[in-house]
């Protein structure tokens, strides 16, 4: 048979058909085939003011579609950090001299100045990997598993989820558990917790390897109030083991009057600090309970997600986020979504300004202002579209300001005219883009 | 988080207990039913609830009508009556008369391989996964029952030897696909997807998205769908990954020949056909079935865009 009475066979078809369903048929076919494959691709860059951290992230997430709803999905992101970050000791009127972690080299601070600790700089490489699927026609199970590498340190997770419609799908119950067993080799060694940092070259206080372990739960429910109203409550559990200190992180060792870092004397011609500064210690558990509730509205294609955190602690942490998005379409393919986001934390039970020697040493203390008070705001703008090809770009512009206070009852003399919990400012740049 | 809630609407027609079961997922009303066998579903970007029901009860309702007036497994209808003539002529109406014109044409087209009257080779053949392979004298048996050439077609008069049978289930799903679809263009309702057992048509271009997103089965050993963009026209799919005899390391496929009464060789697993309407689809999937082996070179002459497992 030709091709030519092959292809006649199509045209005689169509005309049958059109003889059987009438004026009926309406246009050209125009169908495609999708790629199998989703991947969404995000360029992040995250800027503290002046020296501090500069972080800048490639992810690609792949998704691969198979029959029955089952999706695999593998993850990768990049991320190079550099900067400087604050050390945990305080500014002094005079010049201080730092050991550099790795014990290597000696660093100076000028006076007034809040020391930082340029020697942060890391590369960060993660995977994850998670099979979802279906069982039965009410229930998903997903699995995966998650690894990322840092020069320091060693992240390995696995984690589960299983979630259940109830009430015509309306309803549904969600729980799921996440394991991490982590290892840290920091440069240079771990310190051992209260030691003293040491001249350049002596690693007598370094301690070897050390491990941490995360356990999290989470259980959610999810609720269809209307059409337009979508609820959700999670509370979640997480209980971390073993080494939670930050091995870089320092107290400066104060005078109980003057507040001033003592001195230290320094053998000649060796390399070392000029002050007294103690390895900061933390305890060696940490328990958190969060709750969360989450309300997605949507209005006329408009969609307002507002969202609130609760998260308490046995470090004594509480803190409180308040999360607004309002997603705003505009012509047929483009949406901007204002967000707004607030945060504010209480300080952990043993975060200290400083370790004065008039007192008995604490059980465990951190300058670290993480684990300071303080309060957020991020304010942003996202705008997205949809390309002539059906890909979906975006991008997300936000800014960061963080203020903390150390409490009065911790300023010692001179500490109480100083700067002790500078303002953190941080711009958050992100190019996303789907296809 | 579910996107969906449901809503059930429950009619008696006969003994038979008829459902429709309306859901919003992913931004779109879905209307669910069963008709000829099948799962079927109106997707519509209706915004209102009552809009989307009331599609739904005019695309069932039209489903329920072919069902009702062409299944082979309904007493007192044309195809009964048709079947249980014993010799006599049978009057029809314009719609059956249509439906045969139109099956005496694929039957033209196809060398006489599409034949409405091979259904009951089914007598013979078992498709469930098994290995029951008839016997050479049961097929030729039954194959004295089958041959359109023998049935004589005089619109509006059908006559055909005593015991033979018709069956329009080959074409019967398709065609209410897109009398569904011609109903909703009439309709000017909002854009939707008439779904039919993976046998869909689009009744006019979306506006909320860009198309519908159309998952073509991939088979039961795990191997992954096709997603296919449709924005208009249809698509349909023949050949099915559980209807097969498997024995002695041969597979059967489900498609038969009616020239021999034995299944196609080397017909693919599956053929899915994107065209102007679910009834060229469908019909131009079944003829490739038919083609066996040279499935995909009958295909790529055709100029169609079509999906081939095998």
């Amino acid at each position: 048979m030709s091709q030519k009475e092959t292809h006649s066979i199509s045209v005689a078809l169509a005309a049958a058909t059109c003889t059987l369903l009438g004026s009926g048929i309406s246009a050209t076919v125009d169908a495609q085939e999708e790629p199998a494959w989703d991947f969404n691709t995000s360029l992040l860059y995250y800027g503290e003011d002046g020296d501090r951290v500069k972080d800048f992230s490639v992810s690609a997430i792949a998704r691969r579609m198979f029959i029955d709803d089952r999706y695999l999905t593998l993850g990768l992101t990049i991320d190079g950090l550099t900067g400087a970050t604050p050390s945990g000791a305080i500014r002094q009127d005079v010049a201080q001299t730092f050991t550099r972690p790795s014990g290597n080299a000696a660093y100076s601070v000028a006076a007034g100045v809040l020391p930082l600790d340029d020697t942060f700089k890391d590369t960060r490489l993660a995977l994850t990997a998670g099979w979802q699927q279906p069982v039965g026609d009410t229930s998903q199970v997903s699995v995966g598993a998650s690894a990322s590498k840092e020069y320091d340190y060693l992240h390995l997770g696995v984690n589960a989820k299983f979630a259940r419609d109830f009430n015509q799908r309306n309803t549904t119950v969600s729980a799921g558990i996440a394991l991490s067993m982590d290892s840290l080799d920091p440069v240079g060694g771990a310190p051992a917790p209260f030691s003293p940092m040491l001249d350049v070259g002596d690693t007598s206080n370094r301690l070897g390897d050390q491990d941490k372990d995360v356990l999290d739960i989470v259980l959610g429910v999810s609720q269809v109030i209307s059409r337009d109203l979508v609820v959700q409550a999670n509370y979640s559990y997480s209980k971390s083991d073993g080494y939670l200190t930050d091995p870089y992180k320092v107290l400066s060792l104060v005078d109980g009057t003057s507040g001033d870092t003592l001195l230290r004397s320094i053998a000649p011609g060796v390399d070392g600090p000029s002050h007294q500064f103690l390895f900061e210690s933390r305890p060696g558990e940490r328990t958190k309970h969060s709750i969360f509730g989450q309300a997605k509205y949507y209005m006329n294609g408009k969609v307002l997600d507002a969202s609130y955190r609760y998260m308490s602690d046995d470090w004594e942490i509480d803190s409180h986020t308040v999360d607004l998005r309002y997603r705003i379409p505009f012509g047929a393919n483009r949406y901007l979504e204002p967000h707004l986001r607030f945060y504010t934390q209480t300080d952990a039970e043993f975060y200290r300004l400083s370790i004065p020697d008039s007192l008995p040493l604490p059980g465990h203390a951190s300058a670290d202002y993480r684990l300071g008070n303080f309060d957020a705001i991020t304010a942003g703008l996202k705008y997205g579209w949809r390309t002539r090809n059906d890909n979906e770009m975006s991008v997300r512009i936000e800014g960061y300001r963080q203020t903390g206070s150390v409490p009065a009852d911790q300023l010692i003399g001179n500490q109480v005219s100083r700067d002790n919990f500078p303002d953190l400012n941080a711009i958050i740049v992100q190019f996303g883009y789907r296809f | 988080m579910p996107s969906s809630y449901s809503l059930v609407i429950a009619s008696s027609q006969g003994q038979k207990r008829r459902e429709i079961r309306l859901e919003l997922a992913e931004d779109a009303w879905h209307g669910r039913f069963q008709a000829m066998g099948s799962p079927c579903e109106l997707v519509c970007e209706a915004k209102k609830r009552h809009e989307a029901l009331e599609l739904t009860e005019l695309v069932a309702g039209e489903a329920w009508r072919i069902e009702d007036k062409f299944s082979r497994y309904r007493a007192g209808n044309v195809v009964h009556r048709i079947n249980t003539a014993g010799g006599r002529a049978v009057e029809v109406d314009d719609e059956t008369a249509d439906l045969l014109d139109f099956a005496v044409t694929l039957y033209n087209l196809s060398e006489h391989r599409f034949d409405i009257t091979s259904g009951v080779l089914r007598r013979a053949w078992h498709f469930d996964g098994g290995d029951r392979v008839p016997s050479e004298n049961i097929v030729s048996d039954v194959l004295r029952l089958v041959g359109w050439h023998r049935a004589d077609w005089r619109r509006p008069f059908l006559q055909m030897p005593s015991g033979m049978e018709i069956d329009l289930g080959g074409i019967g799903k398709e065609y209410a696909v897109d009398r569904c679809a011609g109903l909703l263009r009439e309709q000017g309702s909002s854009a939707c997807l008439v779904n039919f057992g993976g046998d869909l048509a689009v009744s006019r271009a979306p506006e909320g998205r860009r198309s519908w997103k159309v998952a073509v089965e991939g088979d039961a050993e795990g191997e992954p769908a096709h997603l296919i963009d449709l924005k208009q026209g249809a698509l349909a799919t023949s050949g099915d990954a559980r209807r097969y005899l498997l024995k002695d390391g041969i597979r059967y496929s489900h498609i038969l020949d009616p020239m021999t009464g034995w299944p196609v060789p080397d017909a693919p697993r599956s053929i899915t056909i994107a065209a102007d309407t679910c009834v060229e689809a469908g019909m131009m999937s079944t003829l490739a079935m038919l083609k066996g082996a040279q499935a995909e070179p009958f295909l790529r002459a055709q100029d169609v865009v079509f999906w081939c497992r095998r």
